[in-house]
């Protein structure tokens, strides 16, 4: 392991130091010695990694779990943004990552060097559409805001809190296991296990006094959710005006998931097949979005490994802060480095003569003065 | 705890000749040497100047001639709680091959810092006794021992880690001799001032029964820093067991959950591409031969270090990768000002074990990294230090995801490093004196990519070299080599972190 090595200040255990330690002349070497400009080489492609060049690739990765049960991707959290990106007809890929089952940046979406994560700005489809790269939304004029806002937060809160717990805890481990956990090696997939079981619960609220009761509570809330889901679906293809918006997505996705992965024992599963025009909802989308007729605006890496490395292109643009204020940022944070390193600097170099005067400076030669060679074979 | 059938006897022998010394035309002496440590204590019946004479006489003997001598017995006292075998183990051989009284003496100052090393013993005494009078020759060997009063011992303090720019509380407690193996129980642990934090304990023992090489396990959780160069922070929790280890080869197996996490959320593709959970199950083997006559300043000898890292010994699913690091040093005295020339190079290579292995990316955090100021002379640790550079300043980078000019350093599969450093004396003679010299130095190297598709041309990684050359004064200390170097890095590529200027350098050499 390559840990960075320390060096001790304090005389008892030098000893047994092993210290690397290394300082920046930073303000003293630029008023002392005003060295001409360094020879500096472009990179001899491809041999600075990424500096590739080639024509700016624009097309969107999306890089999400990896698919089970007939579904392009088994997560309830990435299956609603990749269908975001089909119904609105995007060009993107589908990569997978297998090695972080509980991170929160999973899924997001690429583009070139910038990327979209899930646990910002409420979310990738809401980062998708904040920067009008894929807005579904944008397509309707006369979009009843209220009711789309109102809509969006019941699946978000009610249905997505039924679907973690009916896979964390209601029905046992083994769904969530073949979904996040399978490209582990053993232990970490029941380490890993455990631990989210355990974030469900607290995130839920639930302790052995009020299990019962929250569970109870949980699936009324999602039947509830259906129930007015049911009702503002009516006979229409999508929820709004006709046409998909993203709370299509994020109900598709909970949909197809409870109905594909879910075992017909789930209390979940049995309430949503309680709803034909759901039911029927959902199928005839599966069948328009994820068979192998439908509009091939993505190619899925599925055997792709999660450490791939794809090509990418820099970007201008994307999502970008402006410039200035990174700058001046910097410019503050320099200013406080350079002071640090001063301080820094100045103690290192009383350290040292201290330590220097007081050991006596040379120690030139080996410990073994006798020239016996004490770790003979 | 004495037990005098287990003290070791060692066979008797035949009876060695006199050796007396007539050369000088002296009056030789027809009593045996037995006879003569017998008179030895017999001093005070015999007239001073007489005794003195004789001793003078022995004295010059011991000198000029080799006295035959073996062991009879070795006796050994104090050790209330260590084992006599463990004592045994370590100094028998060592008084078994000596003959004479030279080389018993030598083994015996052998034996007393064998000992020491144990770390066990607050101190050791070795006195060679006359041995029984029916059998002259032959020496008692009487150890003694004083085991640690405290066998608890611990100590805190305040350490910097300037390469990541913070510093870190540390402390530790060790616990020595519990089980009377020699057995050293150890706890540490320590808390950066950047929230990062290292916990391990582990045990060690020199030998245990019939395993002849030291032993060690250690259960340890670190995290490691990288957010500056790479954007990624490492979170370590590991077994390691020590399975062999002599003076020149080691054998270790580390079992490892690795985390690379990045809660800046500014990691490029490359990095963010590699975060999440992994588990390193290998073995590492390393040969390490050091000839030279100096860690702090060789000017003469050579070094050669070979370390092989063989990874995806638990489960299908786990890391698989080959890394493969070679170092080798010559020290080459020039005669003039107490000068040597130091010359080095160092070279790794890491592939992935798959199928596949052109294009599956090899692990980060396992790559190659080049830049710092660790010492070109005295550290023999691979291809790491590249003088004139920042550490992981040098190689290929990509850019991070803030749309920023700032990128992650993310390493090489291949990495080739090369120094030569001229030292020789100041004309003053109190920094002579005091060991300060002067070093002239030029160092190159580069990283190369084998994994990732690009494929590995060599014509390509020599032109993509960096160097540097500068010169600097050198303070070896007994513990540390301070340098204080002005660098001029002559070739460097874009996005390389270097710059020409003084630096500074501590290190060590252990």
């Amino acid at each position: 392991m390559k840990f960075p090595k320390k060096v001790l200040l304090q005389h008892t255990i030098a000893s047994n130091c092993r210290a690397n330690f290394t300082l920046f002349l930073l303000p003293l070497h630029s008023r002392l010695f005003s060295s001409p400009h360094t020879k500096t080489l472009t990179p001899i492609k491809p041999n600075s990694m990424a500096d590739e060049g080639g024509s700016a690739d624009r097309r969107l990765v999306l890089v999400a779990r990896k698919g089970r049960f007939g579904l392009p991707t088994a997560c309830p959290s990435c299956l609603p943004v990749y269908l975001y990106l089909k119904l609105a007809n995007a060009d993107f890929s589908l990569e997978f990552d297998t090695s972080f089952p509980d991170s929160d940046h999973i899924p997001y979406v690429e583009q070139g060097d910038n990327a979209l994560l899930n646990n910002e700005k409420g979310g990738a489809i809401e980062s998708l559409q904040e920067s009008n790269l894929v807005s579904l939304n944008s397509n309707h004029p006369n979009l009843p805001l209220q009711d789309l806002i109102a809509t969006k937060a019941m699946v978000s809160s009610w249905l997505y809190e039924a679907t973690l717990y009916e896979l964390w805890i209601g029905i046992g481990g083994e769904i969530a296991d073949q979904i996040y956990f399978t490209d582990l090696p053993w232990p970490l997939g029941k380490i890993l296990h455990w631990k989210k079981v355990w974030d469900v619960k607290k995130l839920l609220g639930l302790t052995k006094v009020n299990a019962e009761e929250r569970e109870e509570e949980i699936y009324k809330k999602a039947s509830e959710a259906y129930e007015a889901l049911s009702l503002r679906l009516g006979d229409q293809v999508f929820f709004f005006d006709n046409r998909p918006t993203d709370v299509d997505a994020l109900f598709l996705g909970h949909a197809l998931f409870v109905l594909n992965a879910l075992p017909e024992g789930s209390v979940l599963r049995s309430n949503l097949l309680k709803h034909d025009n759901l039911v029927k909802y959902t199928e005839h989308l599966k069948a328009e979005l994820l068979t192998a007729t439908s509009a091939p605006s993505h190619d899925a890496t599925s055997a792709s490994s999660s450490k791939s490395v794809p090509r990418r292109k820099p970007s201008s643009g994307w999502g970008a802060k402006p410039k200035a204020k990174a700058k001046k940022e910097r410019t503050e944070e320099e200013k406080t480095f350079r002071r640090r390193a001063k301080y820094f600097l100045g103690t290192q170099l009383i350290a040292v003569l201290v330590f220097l005067s007081l050991m006596g400076g040379s120690g030139a030669s080996d410990f073994d003065d006798d020239g016996l060679d004490y770790d003979e074979e | 705890m004495e037990s005098p059938s287990s003290h070791p006897k060692f066979p008797p022998e035949q009876e060695p000749p006199n050796h007396l010394d007539d050369s000088n035309g002296e009056e030789s002496e027809s009593e045996s040497e037995d006879d003569e440590y017998e008179e030895e204590e017999d001093s005070e019946e015999l007239d001073p100047a007489a005794e003195r004479e004789r001793l003078k006489s022995l004295f010059r003997r011991l000198s000029t001639d080799p006295v035959h001598l073996r062991v009879h017995d070795v006796v050994i006292k104090g050790n209330a709680k260590t084992k006599d075998a463990l004592i045994e183990a370590e100094v028998m051989d060592h008084f078994r091959n000596a003959r004479t009284m030279q080389e018993l003496v030598q083994a015996a100052g052998i034996a007393n810092a064998r000992l020491k090393d144990l770390e066990i013993f607050d101190s050791v005494s070795i006195t060679l006794d006359a041995g029984p009078s029916e059998l002259p020759g032959t020496t008692n060997v009487v150890i003694e021992v004083v085991e640690a009063s405290n066998p608890l011992t611990g100590n805190v303090g305040v350490y910097s880690k300037p390469e990541a720019r913070s510093w870190s509380l540390e402390g530790s407690l060790k616990l020595k001799n519990l089980l009377g193996y020699a057995d050293i129980w150890d706890t540490s642990g320590s808390f950066g001032w950047d929230q990062s934090l290292e916990l391990s304990t582990g045990v060690s023992v020199p030998r245990f029964k019939s395993v002849p090489t030291p032993l060690s396990f250690r259960l340890s959780l670190l995290s490691q820093d990288w957010l500056r160069f790479s954007s990624y922070k490492e979170r370590l929790t590991g077994l390691s067991f020590g399975l062999w280890s002599t003076a020149h080869h080691d054998l270790v197996y580390n079992l490892t959950w690795r985390t690379l996490s990045d809660p800046t959320r500014s990691a490029s593709s490359s990095v963010r591409r590699q975060l999440g959970h992994d588990v390193l199950s290998g073995l590492k083997y390393s040969y390490k031969v050091d000839k030279r006559n100096s860690n702090l300043r060789p000017t003469s000898g050579y070094a050669f270090l070979s370390s092989s890292q063989l990874c995806g010994l638990w489960d299908p699913r786990s890391l698989k990768f080959f890394r493969q690091e070679f170092d080798f040093r010559a020290a080459l005295p020039l005669g003039f000002f107490n000068s040597a020339l130091n010359v080095g190079i160092s070279a790794g290579i890491i592939t992935p074990i798959t199928r596949e292995f052109t294009k599956t990316p090899s692990p980060i955090p396992d790559r190659f990294f080049l830049g710092g100021h660790s010492s070109l002379v005295c550290s023999l640790t691979g291809p790491s230090s590249l003088y004139g550079f920042r550490s992981r300043g040098v190689g290929p980078t990509d850019r991070k995801r803030t749309n920023s000019d700032e990128r992650d350093f993310v390493g090489g599969d291949v990495a080739v490093t090369a120094f030569a450093d001229l030292a020789f004396d100041l004309p003053i003679r109190v920094l002579r004196d005091a060991g300060i010299h002067a070093h002239v130095f030029g160092c190159a190297g580069n990283l190369g990519r084998v994994s990732q598709g690009e494929g590995f041309e060599v014509e390509r990684f020599i032109k993509g070299f960096r160097s540097s050359v500068g010169v600097g004064v050198v303070l070896p200390t007994k513990l540390f080599r301070v340098e204080v170097n002005y660098c001029y890095v002559l070739r460097q590529f874009e996005h390389d972190r270097g710059k020409t200027g003084i630096q500074f350098s501590f290190s060590s050499p252990f």
